[in-house]
């Protein structure tokens, strides 16, 4: 086979448990974003736009949706004869396997697969941010340095930089310096788990750190230290464009949020850089004679003939006659039943809300049934397939999860 | 998957002018997102036909660019699947098709190898949504030598029962007559021109009727050998559109605003299939007004849009107000304009205040491209 210049892999492992009822039955990167995406379209798209076509997705907790969605990738033009999409589970061989133990540990376990396209770099990336970025520039300063390893990081506000990996680096954009999390960072530069490894180097470290039963297997912990402590060439390259790490409840509703307006803080539209999904056979949206549809995304399938107001509708949405929705994120297949009033929540795939319904309109209170740790901000969370009773009264910084 | 049967579409082209200057009827745009051949496409992957030949006559660029290789319908297969058949120019009807005998006489080869046992024949000027194997189970339990689909136009006017072939047909569900596009119409049956025979069959009419010169399917094939062949109708409940002007082209397109229309003939158990473009969701400004319309992605509308139909794509300004308007892929309405009961193709800008109005037994036309 014709070697590979780089190859990406995708970490689409995590469960993403502060998602609440969210990732109940599907992981991280296949929950619906954006109106039409799903998390994982966006490194997908990157990938290639990027000029990358071989990916390699590695699954392990829920993974059946996921898989079902990248399927053989056609979607991404993904679909190729030499490359292409790979889903990568862990598996069985010969008396020994197991589950992927940490990040490192799951590029470990599919060295096979990198072997097969003997690639001169491997691009490792996280399924769970939102962000355009263009890999191949980073790969190309990657090369041009003859770095063993380059990470992207973007500067992030100073006072927030004790909650991310923080990356010091000399005038060189050499890495000089790694802290995780650090209570005094001496940088604001945040690693942005985006990293280019020569493959080479990325081989051996990963075979060293399996040896090493004290290792957490993880690229932050144990991986980026021992590389800095063995003086290898590592390299930043700086992205100063938006990304957004969707973690929490909260702060996937707030990318939602940022998508909306005549100048969002997030543009999909651009027709240059295109975040490819999966489309399914869905008609146009109708605007029915009783709505009224402002600041607001609406996509495919949808019948709206209620209230929309700064909220994000996903495809083959039903909202009924006078129901009023604000601030909102409803996903796909939801029906939202005529009078319902719903602020500031995230209403579920294919959940189900009553006539006259109130989610997220009253205050928090003590001994709220719903009340949960993943609901701050004020925000609900109506997860998937969830049915909530015509004149239901759902009050702020609640979740509820089907049975 | 309906193994036996394989599927012919003869794209016959309107002329909807301006809107088929540039590409043939049948790649219509229709109801926002569609093309007029993608009803006959999917019923065909619907009824799981999976060798499917598409013949064309002229201007069939934007037809091919549309279909491509036929994957959103599944019909990019290995064995089979979707072909396109550009026309066969070398014989010696060379610079004009005369009828669809040349037209047909001119895929001979891609008949010939198909290996199904039975051929639907459909043209593509015809909307519907309906499963082809109930005519095709009709056709063998009747031993039918040709079975016709048509559909009931008891309510339909002279004016529209003209442009229709019409069927006598016995209480045996024989046809004993056939006309084409009467003057004086004598029947309400109107031909949904989806014909069900054996290959074999087809393969004889195209043979003898070429050898006589003769040049219409119909005409010349079916209406004289009545008495010798068994032909049956076959009755579809489901609606029917003719789109062939651009009254007929409106009127259907705005029927979509409709719920029961939209269920009918989009209804999921059998989704009508297109080409995707993975557009961003549509986007609504703080000042947008919407009601009663059927709208694409890729949106931005800041303005007024009522009982109108948008593409992918088009841009509605601030203060601008549509009615009653079909706007198609990346048109841009800007600031102040104002438009009734007009039909934009792609890309047309109307700039600043400007006014448009067309009628609603006379909608206005625009041209792709043009810039008012």
């Amino acid at each position: 086979m014709v070697s590979k210049n780089c190859v990406a892999m995708i970490l689409a492992g995590g469960q993403g448990s502060r998602l609440g009822a969210l990732t109940k039955n599907v992981a991280k990167p296949a929950v619906p974003f954006g109106g039409k995406y799903r998390i994982i379209d966006f490194p997908l798209s990157n990938c290639v736009h990027s000029g990358i076509d071989t990916v390699g997705v590695l699954t392990q907790y829920e993974p059946l949706e996921l898989n079902t969605y990248i399927g053989n990738g056609n979607p991404w033009d993904l679909d190729r004869s030499h490359g292409g999409a790979y889903v990568l589970p862990p598996y069985q061989s010969g008396e020994s396997g197991e589950w992927y133990k940490g990040t490192a540990n799951a590029i470990y376990q599919n060295l096979g697969f990198l072997e097969a396209f003997n690639p001169k770099n491997v691009l490792i990336l996280s399924g769970d941010h939102i962000y355009k970025m263009h890999y191949g520039e980073m790969l190309r300063a990657h090369q041009e340095a003859d770095a063993a390893i380059t990470i992207a990081v973007m500067p992030v506000p100073w006072e927030e930089a004790s909650r991310f990996g923080i990356m010091s680096t000399n005038e060189k954009g050499e890495i000089t310096e790694f802290a995780e999390k650090p209570a005094e960072p001496k940088s604001n530069l945040a690693s942005m788990g985006i990293y280019i490894f020569k493959y080479d180097v990325l081989k051996k470290y990963l075979t060293d750190d399996e040896r090493d039963p004290g290792s957490e297997n993880d690229f932050g912990k144990n991986i980026i230290p021992k590389m800095l402590a063995n003086g290898e060439k590592m390299m930043s390259f700086t992205f100063e464009d938006y990304w957004k790490d969707v973690g929490t409840i909260h702060s996937l509703w707030e990318a939602n949020m940022d998508l909306i307006g005549n100048e969002p803080e997030f543009e999909l539209s651009n027709k240059h850089w295109i975040i490819y999904s999966r489309n399914y056979a869905l008609m146009p949206q109708y605007i029915g004679e009783n709505a009224s549809v402002k600041d607001s995304t609406i996509t495919e399938g949808c019948d709206i003939d209620g209230e929309i107001d700064h909220s994000v509708i996903f495809s083959a949405v039903k909202v009924g006659k006078g129901a009023r929705i604000k601030d909102s994120v409803v996903m796909p297949g939801a029906v939202i039943g005529a009078g319902a009033v719903i602020e500031k929540s995230v209403i579920g795939p294919g959940a189900k809300i009553g006539a006259n319904a109130k989610i997220g309109i009253d205050p928090p209170q003590e001994g709220n049934p719903y009340a949960s740790k993943y609901c701050d901000h004020g925000i609900v969370l109506i997860g998937g397939d969830v049915e909530i009773a015509d004149n239901a009264n759902i009050i702020k910084e609640s979740m509820v999860v089907a049975e | 998957m309906r193994y036996d049967s394989m599927g012919i579409i003869l794209t016959g082209d309107e002329n909807i002018a301006p809107l088929t200057d540039i590409r043939s009827s049948n790649a219509l745009p229709i109801a926002g997102r569609y093309r007029i051949i993608d009803f006959v496409l999917s019923n065909m992957a619907n009824s799981g036909i999976t060798n499917v030949g598409i013949a064309t006559t002229a201007n069939y660029s934007s037809l091919m660019d549309h279909t491509h290789s036929g994957k959103p319908w599944d019909l990019d297969r290995k064995n089979q699947g979707l072909t396109i058949l550009p026309p066969n120019l070398e014989k010696q009807n060379y610079g004009t098709i005369k009828g669809n005998i040349d037209v047909l006489e001119g895929i001979r080869d891609f008949i010939k190898r198909s290996h199904q046992t039975y051929v639907i024949l459909c043209m593509s000027n015809m909307i519907y949504n309906g499963d082809f194997n109930e005519i095709i189970d009709a056709h063998i339990a009747k031993q039918a030598d040709v079975t016709i689909a048509y559909k009931k136009l008891n309510t339909a006017g002279e004016d529209v029962l003209k442009r229709y072939t019409l069927l006598d047909i016995n209480d045996d569900g024989r046809v004993t007559d056939i006309e084409v596009q009467p003057y004086y119409p004598k029947t309400s049956n109107g031909s949904m021109e989806i014909y069900v025979m054996e290959k074999a069959l087809l393969e004889g009419i195209i043979d003898e009727c070429s050898a006589r010169g003769d040049v219409d399917f119909i005409k010349d094939a079916l209406v004289k050998q009545l008495d010798g062949m068994r032909v049956y109708a076959h009755e579809f409940k489901g609606d029917l559109y003719k789109v062939d002007s651009l009254k007929t082209y409106y009127n259907a397109s705005m029927s979509f605003l409709r719920a029961e229309k939209r269920n009918e003939f989009f209804n999921p158990e059998r989704p009508i299939y297109t080409k995707t473009k993975d557009q961003s969701p549509t986007k609504y400004g703080d000042e947008a007004v919407t009601t009663n319309s059927f709208i694409s992605d890729g949106c931005e509308i800041e303005g007024t849009v009522i009982n109108s139909i948008l593409s992918r794509g088009v841009k509605i300004a601030k203060g601008a107000v549509v009615q009653n308007s079909i706007i198609m892929q990346d048109s841009v309405i800007e600031e102040g304009v104002e438009i009734n009961h007009v039909v934009f193709d792609k890309e047309v800008v109307i700039t600043k205040g400007r006014k448009l109005i067309g009628q609603e037994s006379y909608p206005l036309a625009i041209a792709k491209g043009t810039h008012i």
